[in-house]
């Protein structure tokens, strides 16, 4: 391992030795000298250590279970029984004026909900019968009828939900929370990032990205086959040994170069090698899910060695139990503008296990009570039909369902109200920005404080808007 | 690792406390003082607030003081500085700042020891002038260089060394030429060099040696690819449109002429206006490619000279169009027109204003003194174009072009010899074809949403159709519409050209081509519309007989069916395997077509006739979010009572020729008619199967995406909080006030904008240009926040040398490569990199240039060095954009939206520079994005650089890097003979200078452990060479192997991807 080198006698050289953890050039580090937003004194050569929030946080961290392409909240939370009543009629034209949508007429027909509900636990959360494990855990749940966007495409809806903007190019929460709170893990990324499904994510890398922030934050991709990071295998005909070999000769020859010129990057760097030599051992580790036992796994539902939405679950428990502060599942197959029952059915029978299992998992080891997990899609699907065969929905943003669990959420409650069409959300409504400064409050951050400076202005994940929902609070 | 850095008090603290240890005081107002003003204190006293009359940003007036009277600011006196006894009080009446957090121990002891010294206040940041004026919205004004000493080359360093000397510092020795070389290689040609060629600046005792060796390499080729590359960043190049789509686009020509463009040392402000507004800088005298009515038709093209020249400049535009597409389902295109304006804005802001512009999308802006208005005034410039799509041709090309007109024009020629009196047989065709045409009576019917698979058909004022957004591969479009007629013959679908749509159309593919695989119409009395009859066809024509032709690859929908196209019969036969088709060649394919289609029976009703008109359009791919639609692009559909119709086969353009006067006929329109009516003339049967032959000569070509003018201006209206929904007043181009006027003798247009944007009175633009250059020497800018100069920047470190360099530039000509030669050859470029006890913290981040850069070279470097020191690089100059190993996966569901194509490379192209590297914004090239390379979603003038674990594993573990490995060891082992020799050869092939002792003795403790390894492990040895370049067989493969691993550690060093 390294030490710092004998010649180093000079009182600037150990302190820079001392100081340079990983990540940030010299020039970037004096941008986050100058940034004031951030919570705790910052340590700038180490920019993923962990670090306090403005104020004690409930969550100290989070799995976010990104439902792409907008499932429909009219079949899985949002009990409409008016709109039952009134499938096949057309829209008060008051309701649909002004209104855009991407693919249909708005002044298309009413479509009641597909499948029928039920209440659940004490509670009495209306809840689908495609979610039986869901419905289970419905104490768990604050459920939020009453969401809304801006966005009514993919694209730009996944990144309003991902970085508070519909444009590329802001950083998104995970880099965020990441930025604020660092990491706890010295061997694994701060933020991981899984996908499943059928398709990757409509807003792709920009969904994790890191924006102007320093690229250290942003999401690193792992996939459960293979290797889990890019180039985590040594090369063919390299083993561990001989890995181990060359990365000491890199560290020695970088250490001699170190005392000539007296960069403290070379420090970082040597640092660097030593830190991907551990995640090389670590990550494989911890993505082995054949070191589970056999009732978690059947809890899940997941099948080792397999793909799937129900294994990305359960890494994501490993991974926060292993110090990863962010991490985000994409699991993209909710956009059902037709073939919505069959689809809907089978794309419930992929997750609603393993979301369920999860969050018993998480409480089982009590993890829950500090664990933000959240639920949703970027946008929820119109009550008006799509398509002839009474059988599939169109993007809408006005009304849309979330849930959020863990990590200081106000347990048992079911948040919002739409109208009798589930059209418009009437009471209670939480836009994205007010969702992010309440997702930020139990991180502990002041979402108006959380900032970073760029071209000349404060930035923050909520721009200039965001409300607290005190009502999500436990 | 956890230990907490001190280097945040090193900046805040440290420095005055140490100084005053060493006994010298040197606060520095900009870096000491001016941050804390700027974050405590300008909120209630700056230019747009002056509570109690004080302010802190105007130098006279925050020494003065405020409404209190008493001097706020006494230069060597704290005591007697009234700011000084407020921040001091708990007094609640005069304390400063109000509420809030008191200013930090530190800060306050900085404030009281700069009063102390003096007060000293750089007139550079002392807002005196106006007053009120932010420095950098004054134009710069020539300052008078400081005195130097020897040590100084040029201004640049009397102006370093000025400050430096008020600093008490000195500036370090000159590095060494081995470092020189490199650095200067890495800087300019983002290539080390190879050891030849240090030994060759070495051994040059030339007393201008250093000056040769810059003019050599400022001559290279590769020059315009390594400060092409940044200018690429601001462009926010990449290679597919992004968002969910993320299709792959072909706009590697404007790549290719920015590499060029710099490489001829094109004026920096012919360099941006002709990327702002190429296309209208020389009224053509070509038809230009883009036109709105395409007159090329089936007639010779001119192939004029010059044809090349004008591609150059328009392909230039491609600047504007490296915005961003959205095409996924449900967009409305003008919504994401909007989205790309702001991106074009946004990038002309801070790549070329150095500016922050964005936020006036919505508002006015917070700091800086523009308005919204202001905002749309420029935007109206811009807004004001077709978002077209070209082909353009290589020089290669261009030339086999030029070739098939001539040869044809010269048979044609040779049939007018042939033929004297074919003017007057012309005549008695042209009589012949007058007849009356049928009456079209245009139709604009309603299109039925669910049957566009989400495609827009947006409706034009010519009654046609665009087909814009969401391109699906499969659809059958539903037209429906009520007419007065009574009856009706037959109707007419016309495919017309557009600027916007793929090579200019008619269809959408990637081609420009579509085809139509079945058109079907019912029919029923308006006043019995559920009576619907399907109507029978008697017959179909059209302008154009494709052959019958099997569907190209790029359609293929994995169905196994056999897909044809072929003559319009093909789109009544009831089939939907085959379709109409209307690509005739290359050169033919992008032209205006019709069709006609007569019924059975007329359609008669008394009461008017309701219609139902269905285009099949099922012959594309089977991939929708690639680009494999062959969809129609711009259609119009009419309908005619006249008995038995045909498609007329004269093109537009002929009967455009025909309407006119003979004496009103321009020579070229004589020729074009003459190219028409050729075809139609029995006894030349073989002269036109002559011209044919040659047609199917002609080349693709590629595409480009650019601007084009459209004849008719679009109104720019301000768009309330930037939503394209809510238009407020109507705005007109224009500039703003508190930049320079708009030169007078420019058109108010784009191009005129264009030439405000470079005007010599602009203060921004040439500050701007100077300090990114500088930015990529230094790794930091003279003004820090390299993307915004307005009042929110960091203030510059050496304001007199920003001014200089900006006025030098301006008064050089804007010449990019005399700028760089002034800064290399300067003594601070050429300073040792060495970071010394003292420099770390009298200057850790190198603000004052007490030192050389020493700095991770960007993403491409680091791969290019790897590929240059292996031997492997193919230095080849543009063309396409090509595929090097990438993970498969990532190009996959569920990593990537879609699947991607990505066709691995298995020649030469492997190895090209970084540069030409294909890039999926959706899909950043992993090995590139790890190094902090931009995906080119927009803008980018400032990378950052960081230092991660990720970053190891990539040059560990990366199939590139290992194949370097290999390939460095077989150069090597192939190149030298003593283990020594090939130790200090491929150590000088990565770092250009030889190793040290102790670092030999590590290689070689590295070899000899490696050598056992692979032999007691011979099976490791033949895996690790399994794949990539071969070793000469000779050498045992253990022995090979361990090379390979040395090879490894040398790719692996800091100082290989480090410029030091």
């Amino acid at each position: 391992m390294f030490t710092p080198p004998r010649s180093a006698n000079l009182i600037a050289r150990r302190w820079f030795l001392q100081q340079c953890g990983i990540g940030l050039g010299a020039a970037a580090l004096h941008q986050l000298l100058l940034d004031e937003g951030r919570a705790a004194p910052v340590t700038p050569s180490d920019p993923l250590a962990p670090r306090a929030a403005h104020h004690a946080a409930k969550a100290k961290r989070v799995i976010f279970l990104f439902m792409a392409g907008a499932p429909s909240q009219l079949e899985l939370f949002d009990y409409k029984p008016q709109l039952a009543k009134l499938d096949g009629q057309l829209p008060p034209p008051s309701l649909i004026e002004g209104y855009r949508a991407a693919f249909i007429n708005p002044g298309s027909r009413f479509l009641g909900p597909r499948f029928k509900f039920a209440r659940h636990g004490q509670s009495g959360a209306e809840i689908s019968e495609l979610l039986p494990h869901t419905a289970k855990m419905a104490d768990e749940l604050a459920i939020v009828r009453s969401c809304v966007t801006d966005a009514f495409n993919h694209a730009p809806g996944q990144l309003m939900m991902n970085t508070g903007a519909q444009q590329f190019g802001r950083p998104s929460f995970g880099a965020w929370t990441l930025y604020g709170l660092g990491s706890e893990s010295r061997n694994l990324p701060g933020f991981v990032v899984f996908s499943s499904g059928s398709k990757g994510p409509s807003g792709g890398n920009s969904c994790w990205g890191s924006g102007f922030l320093p690229t250290v934050y942003e999401g690193v991709q792992f996939r459960s086959g293979g290797d889990p990071v890019l180039y985590l295998s040594n090369p063919r005909g390299i083993d561990d040994a001989a890995q181990r070999e060359t990365l000491e000769s890199v560290n020695r020859l970088n250490q001699l170069r170190l005392q000539v010129t007296g960069d403290p990057e070379i420090a970082t760097r040597i640092a660097s090698y030593e830190m991907a030599y551990r995640m090389q051992s670590h990550a494989p580790e911890v993505m082995d899910l054949t070191r589970e036992p056999r009732h978690i796994l059947e809890l899940y539902g997941v099948e080792p060695g397999k793909s799937s939405f129900a294994a990305n679950c359960l890494l994501a428990r490993r991974l926060i139990e292993r110090g990863v502060r962010f991490v985000q599942l994409y699991h993209e197959a909710w956009d059902q503008h037709g073939n919505l029952k069959n689809d809907l059915k089978k794309n419930c029978l992929h997750t609603d296990q393993a979301c369920a299992a999860l969050l018993k998992d998480l409480k089982q080891r009590d993890l829950l009570k500090d664990t933000l997990v959240i639920w949703g899609g970027e946008f929820g699907r119109t009550p008006m039909v799509q398509g002839g065969g009474d059988d599939g929905r169109d993007h809408h943003p006005n009304a849309f369902t979330m849930w959020f669990a863990g990590g200081g959420i106000k347990p048992g409650i079911t948040l919002g109200t739409t109208d009798e069409f589930g059209f418009n959300a009437i009471e209670d409504r939480v836009h994205v920005h007010d969702l992010h400064a309440t997702l930020l409050h139990l991180l502990g951050f002041d979402h108006t404080r959380l900032t970073y400076k760029f071209q000349g202005r404060q930035f923050r994940l909520t721009d200039v808007h965001g409300k607290l929902v005190t009502k999500l609070l436990a | 690792m956890r230990s907490r850095c001190l280097l945040s008090l090193l900046v805040g603290l440290l420095v005055p406390l140490l100084a005053k240890a060493e006994g010298k005081p040197n606060v520095s107002f900009e870096r000491d003082i001016l941050p804390i003003f700027q974050s405590r204190c300008f909120s209630c006293h700056d230019g747009r607030k002056q509570t109690a009359d004080y302010r802190l940003d105007v130098r006279s007036v925050a020494m003065k003081g405020g409404e209190s009277g008493k001097p706020a600011i006494v230069p060597g006196k704290p005591d007697s500085s009234d700011l000084v006894r407020r921040i001091l009080s708990d007094d609640a009446e005069i304390m400063m700042p109000p509420s809030g957090k008191r200013l930090s121990n530190e800060q306050i002891t900085a404030i009281k020891r700069w009063i102390e010294a003096g007060a000293d206040w750089p007139n550079a940041l002392a807002n005196e002038a106006t007053g009120k004026v932010h420095w950098a919205f004054v134009l710069p004004s020539r300052p008078s260089v400081p005195n130097g000493t020897t040590w100084a080359n040029n201004p640049i360093d009397r102006f370093i060394q000025e400050r430096l000397t008020r600093e008490n510092l000195q500036p370090s020795p000159r590095a060494d030429r081995v470092t020189l070389v490199r650095r200067l290689y890495l800087d300019l040609l983002g290539l080390p060099p190879r050891p030849e060629e240090v030994d060759a600046f070495v051994h040059d005792s030339r007393p201008d040696a250093y000056e040769r060796l810059v003019d050599q390499l400022l001559a290279s080729p590769h020059f315009g690819e390594r400060w092409g590359r940044l200018w690429l960043d601001a462009a926010r190049y990449a290679d597919s449109d992004g968002f969910e789509k993320d299709k792959p686009r072909f706009v590697w020509f404007y790549r290719d002429w920015v590499v060029r463009a710099i490489n001829q040392d094109l004026p920096y402000d012919r360099f941006i206006i002709e990327q702002i507004a190429g296309d209208l800088l020389s009224p053509s005298p070509l038809t230009p490619l883009c036109s709105e009515r395409d007159t090329r038709t089936q007639l010779l093209p001119s192939g004029q000279r010059g044809e090349e020249t004008l591609q150059e400049q328009f392909v230039a535009t491609g600047y504007l169009r490296n915005s961003m597409i959205n095409e996924e389902g449900g967009i409305d295109p003008e919504q994401f027109r909007m989205e790309a304006m702001f991106d074009r804005m946004d990038a002309i802001g801070k790549g070329i204003l150095g500016l922050t512009i964005q936020c006036a999308q919505c508002h006015s802006h917070k700091y800086d003194p523009l308005t919204q208005t202001d905002y749309y005034r420029m935007f109206a410039f811009l807004n004001n174009a077709h978002e077209a799509n070209v082909t353009v041709y290589t020089p290669l090309e261009h030339a086999k072009r030029a070739e098939l007109f001539r040869q044809m024009r010269e048979i044609e020629s040779e049939l007018q010899h042939r033929k004297p009196d074919w003017r007057q047989a012309m005549a008695k065709w042209e009589q012949s074809v007058r007849g009356p045409l049928p009456q079209w009576t245009i139709l604009r019917p309603r299109v039925h949403d669910e049957s566009t698979g989400g495609q827009k058909y947006l409706l034009q004022a010519d009654g046609s159709f665009l087909a814009q957004g969401y391109a699906p591969t499969k659809h059958r479009v539903h037209f429906e519409i009520t007419t007065e007629a009574r009856e009706i013959t037959a109707f007419q679908l016309e495919l017309l050209t557009d600027p916007n749509l793929p090579r200019g159309g008619p269809g959408r593919s990637i081609e420009g081509t579509g085809a139509l695989s079945e058109f079907e119409v019912e029919w029923a009395p308006a006043d019995a519309p559920t009576k619907k009859q399907r109507v029978k066809w008697k017959q179909a024509t059209a302008d154009v007989a494709m052959p019958v032709t099997p569907l190209k690859a790029i359609y293929d929908d994995k169905s196994n069916k056999k897909r044809l196209l072929g003559p319009i019969a093909f789109a009544i036969d009831g089939k939907d395997e085959t379709a109409w088709g209307i690509d005739l060649d290359p050169g033919r394919r992008n032209q205006p077509r019709k069709a006609v289609f007569v019924a059975e029976t007329p359609l008669r009703s008394d009461k008017g006739i309701t219609l139902h008109l269905y285009l099949k359009q099922y012959h594309g791919g089977w991939n929708s979010d690639d680009n494999q639609n062959n969809n129609l692009g711009r259609l119009r559909l009419s309908l005619t009572a006249t008995p038995d119709p045909v498609a007329d086969p004269l093109p537009a353009a002929v009967r455009a020729i025909l309407a006119k006067n003979d004496e009103d006929r321009t020579p070229g329109e004589v020729q074009t008619l003459f190219s028409y009516w050729r075809t139609t003339v029995a006894e030349w049967r073989e002269a036109n199967a002559r011209i044919e032959a040659l047609w199917k000569q002609h080349p693709e070509g590629t595409t480009q995406l650019i601007l084009s003018e459209r004849q008719e201006p679009r109104s720019t209206h301000l768009l309330k909080r930037g939503d394209f929904l809510k238009p407020g007043d109507r705005v007109e181009g224009g500039t703003p006030a508190f930049l320079h006027p708009f030169p007078e003798d420019a058109p108010r247009n784009r191009l005129g904008f264009a030439r405000w944007l470079v005007d010599r009175r602009s203060p921004t633009t040439a500050r701007a240009a100077v300090n990114r250059i500088w930015q990529a020497y230094f790794g930091i800018g003279l003004v820090s926040t390299s993307e915004d100069l307005g009042t929110q920047c960091e203030p510059p470190s050496h304001p007199e040398l920003l001014d200089w360099l900006a006025t030098e530039f301006l008064e050089s000509g804007w010449e990019m490569k005399r700028l760089h030669r002034l800064i290399v050859t300067s003594a601070t470029y050429q300073q040792s990199s060495r970071l010394t006890p003292e420099l770390a913290i009298r200057d850790p981040q190198n603000h004052l240039l007490t030192r050389g850069p020493r700095l991770r070279v960007d993403a491409e470097v680091v791969r290019d060095i790897a590929l240059s020191a292996s031997g492997l690089l193919y230095p080849r100059l543009g063309g396409p954009s090509v595929y090097p190993p990438l993970p498969g996966h990532l190009l996959l569901p569920p990593a990537s939206y879609g699947p991607k194509v990505w066709k691995e490379e298995t020649g030469p192209d492997r190895y090209r520079r970084a540069l030409y590297t294909f890039r999926f914004r959706s899909v950043p090239y992993p090995a590139l994005q790890v190094f902090d390379a931009p995906n080119g979603d927009f803008a980018c003038v400032k990378r950052p650089r960081s230092n991660t674990p990720l970053q190891a594993l990539t040059s560990l573990n990366e199939p590139m890097f290992i194949e370097c490995a290999r390939g460095l060891a077989g150069r090597v082992l192939r190149d030298k003979s003593t283990d020594e020799e090939r130790l200090i050869q491929a150590f000088r092939l990565c770092v250009a200078r030889p190793p040290s002792s102790a670092e030999l003795s590590i290689l070689k403790d590295i070899l000899e452990r490696q050598r056992v390894r692979f032999q007691n492990q011979p099976a490791q040895a033949k895996e690790l060479l399994a794949e990539g370049p071969a070793i000469d067989g000779s050498i045992s493969r253990p022995e090979a192997a361990a090379w390979v691993a040395v090879a490894r550690v040398l790719l692996n060093l800091d100082e290989t991807i480090t410029k030091e």
